[in-house]
């Protein structure tokens, strides 16, 4: 087989040793897949059933003939689209003040926004939630997006990336009487799409995963994102006398995670490689 | 474009002809999961199967019974706390929710909940037919802050074929020991009769195992496991006796080790072992085991309560209810809240199908209850059953602090004074941080 530039060559060994990485890492994903594939019944004695057949799609049927499971995909589709929005329209126009602008305070503001990143969500709760009754943002959609948008990580990442990118291509467009708004938007935002897109991913699979504020933010079963829906549909004991339920609803909530997973492989192995920080 | 707005304006001039709705609504806030595939449209509590299937059921049937209320219903991922403090803390709580004895002091010591005798009166619910366990449960200094619902604890699940091989049927029954001493040398019988363990024990990850084990030998004893509402007291004679009698089964190898609860279902289902000391709520998924042909179980099940093993005859035991936050109502809900508690409580009966005793003596006394497979075996824990005092605040941590802690003196991680002595400290703490 061809060997393509830049790319090395496996020894057998190498490949062995990956191939069984592999699988160790896909055999949960497939194991989660047969269970819920099976009826609870079968499975309360042995969960072991689930490598024969027979299989059933009844699990999945039961998700979706809850009324409010489409609707709780919505939300979450909402949710994490518009942190994701949000998040990037934000940290874009801070790192770009961070990197660029010259303005008083400007090292210290800097600062206070990266100790952000030493204060755990957890520490701030009961005032984040407080405030949010005050406002009656408590089971709204601004209830569950706003506090998302407090991404320190995100103005960090921005900023570093835009350091990175030549000021002399600023001062050439200043000369040909180019405006701010018309260099950050026409020269620095197209020249920061990697970046974007790794910290959309990033932003997108946090608010999508996010379980703990929607849960005390949306208590109205409407207004719940898919992760707190899902887990409200449980039964007790859903690990045992549930658990084909269960693993379905796993996969379920998962399925579009995946899909965005498909979709920009390319940007979330360069951010994990480190290669989107210049 | 012209067409788009007219269909807009179309559009919001019919939502805005909407009948107007002048029923009083209710806003239910609930465990038990969410079955809506199988019974959001269903009406037929008799019908009804599980927990879940039996609650939606019920609410959908009052809802039908009701036309002038309309019950709103929140379902919560179990067990709800952190959503209803959260409601409360927003001043936004709902109307009615389900939620455990035990947890009641939390929130009507703070004021958060209302106390509930004015709409048991208005209802017609007599609190004198609550089975004792019950109105302990939701009592209060003499208030009741709940409509209890039932009362759920341990109970002996016992794997009667394998009984029988071990010599332990009389007349059809499993012999079940009367002392400590006794149940040590019928697990040894067992087990040289059977080469299985006599108890299936999930220690694993199931604190609630543990601790009903030390509350409920304790108790029978006579020990005040809380002097007072600050502290608790275990390392005593008594307790220090208990620990050690289930350190021995341990240690000679009497018991399951290393399972956790869905290990040790499994385990009883695929009848590996003698008993599975576990709650209540297991008595359905069991009973269809011993009913279904070629099963290990099939025709070889029996359930029982916590056997006395020293002292008095009694156990330890919660149940969940209905509680009121307080919140601002108008006349019409309040006397929607009391019918709903009349039509909960005339469908006691219905509830008992999960397993749970009923929370009313005249449901117990009820010939439908007791042809209920295996009612009559476990009903004596409606009288047995002792919660933990209604005035110990946090007892769902406090449940989980011994249970770490006993575990530990009962598998010998732990010394057993040392495990006693830092289940008391670590729940002393807890509760100094109450006002």
């Amino acid at each position: 087989m061809a060997t393509r530039p830049g790319q090395a060559r496996l020894t057998p060994l190498s490949w062995a040793a990956l191939s069984l990485a592999a699988l160790i890492m896909v055999a949960p994903l497939l194991w989660t897949l047969l269970l819920s594939l099976k009826h609870n019944a079968d499975l309360v004695g042995h969960s072991g059933a689930a490598l024969h057949p027979p299989y059933t799609l009844e699990n999945y049927g039961a998700i979706f003939g809850n009324s409010l499971t489409l609707r709780w995909l919505l939300n979450s589709t909402i949710v994490a689209l518009g942190q994701t929005a949000g998040v990037l329209i934000l940290a874009s126009l801070a790192g770009y003040a961070f990197a660029r602008l010259d303005f008083p305070l400007r090292r210290t503001l800097f600062v206070i926004v990266l100790l952000g990143l030493a204060v755990p969500s957890q520490a701030v709760i009961l005032v984040q939630h407080q405030l949010f009754a005050w406002l009656h943002l408590h089971n709204s959609y601004p209830g569950l997006i706003l506090p998302g948008l407090v991404a320190p990580f995100g103005v960090f990442f921005m900023t570093t990336y835009m350091r990175g990118i030549p000021a002399e291509l600023d001062e050439a467009a200043m000369l040909d009487g180019a405006s701010r708004w018309t260099i950050f938007w026409k020269i620095i935002v197209p020249l920061t799409l990697p970046a974007q897109s790794t910290l959309a991913v990033f932003t997108f699979l946090g608010a999508w995963n996010d379980y703990w504020w929607p849960l005390i933010s949306a208590t109205k079963s409407n207004m719940y994102t898919l992760t707190v829906g899902l887990a409200a549909a449980q039964m007790n004991y859903a690990q045992t006398s549930g658990l084909g339920y269960l693993m379905a609803q796993a996969v379920f909530a998962s399925v579009p995670i995946f899909i965005v997973y498909i979709v920009f492989q390319k940007q979330i192995v360069r951010a994990m490689a480190g290669a989107a920080v210049r | 474009m012209k067409r788009i707005g007219a269909a807009l304006l179309m559009a919001l001039s019919l939502g805005s002809c909407a009948k107007p709705d002048h029923r009083t609504h209710l806003y239910l806030q609930r465990f038990f999961g969410e079955c809506g595939a199988e019974y959001g449209g269903s009406t037929d509590v008799a019908k009804a199967e599980g927990e879940c299937g039996i609650i939606t059921a019920l609410v959908n049937r009052f809802n039908a019974e009701n036309p002038d209320i309309h019950i709103d219903v929140n379902v919560v991922a179990w067990p709800g706390y952190p959503q209803l403090t959260a409601q409360v803390a927003a001043r936004d709580p709902p109307d009615l929710v389900t939620m455990h004895e035990g947890v009641i002091s939390d929130y009507a010591l703070k004021g958060l909940l209302e106390p509930v005798d004015g709409y048991l009166k208005m209802g017609g619910v007599n609190e004198g037919d609550f089975t004792d366990a019950a109105r302990a449960g939701v009592t209060i200094n003499g208030h009741a802050y709940g409509l209890p619902w039932d009362t759920h604890g341990g109970l002996f699940h016992v794997n009667t074929a394998l009984f029988a091989k071990a010599g332990l049927m009389r007349g059809g029954k499993p012999v079940l020991p009367t002392t400590a001493d006794e149940l040590i040398s019928q697990a040894r019988q067992f087990e040289q009769r059977t080469g299985k363990p006599y108890l299936i024990q999930s220690n694993v990850g199931d604190t609630a195992y543990a601790a009903r084990n030390l509350y409920t030998y304790m108790m029978a004893q006579g020990a005040v496991l809380f002097p007072d509402a600050h502290h608790i007291k275990l390392n005593t004679p008594i307790g220090v006796q208990v620990a050690t009698f289930f350190k021995r089964l341990n240690t000679e190898r009497l018991g399951t080790l290393n399972m956790d609860t869905p290990a040790a279902i499994a385990a009883f289902i695929n009848g590996e072992g003698g008993i599975y000391p576990t709650g209540t709520w297991m008595i359905g998924s069991f009973q269809q085991e011993a009913t279904t042909p070629g099963r290990p179980l099939y025709k070889s099940y029996a359930v029982f309560p916590y056997p006395r093993l020293w002292g008095e005859h009694v156990e330890y035991v919660s149940g969940h209810s209905w509680v009121v936050p307080t919140r601002k109502r108008t006349p019409q809900q309040r006397a929607a809240i009391a019918r709903f508690f009349r039509f909960m409580a005339a469908h006691n009966f219905d509830w008992t199908r999960t397993g749970h005793i009923p929370a009313f003596k005249s449901v117990l006394a009820d010939p439908r209850f007791a042809s209920l497979p295996h009612r009559a075996d476990i009903a004596p824990l409606a009288e047995i059953g002792r919660p933990v005092p209604s005035t110990i605040q946090r007892q769902n941590a406090i449940e989980g602090i011994v249970g770490e802690e006993a575990v530990a003196a009962f598998t010998g991680q732990k010394s057993i004074e040392r495990a006693l002595s830092e289940a008391e400290r670590r729940v002393d703490d807890l509760l100094a941080e109450i006002d």
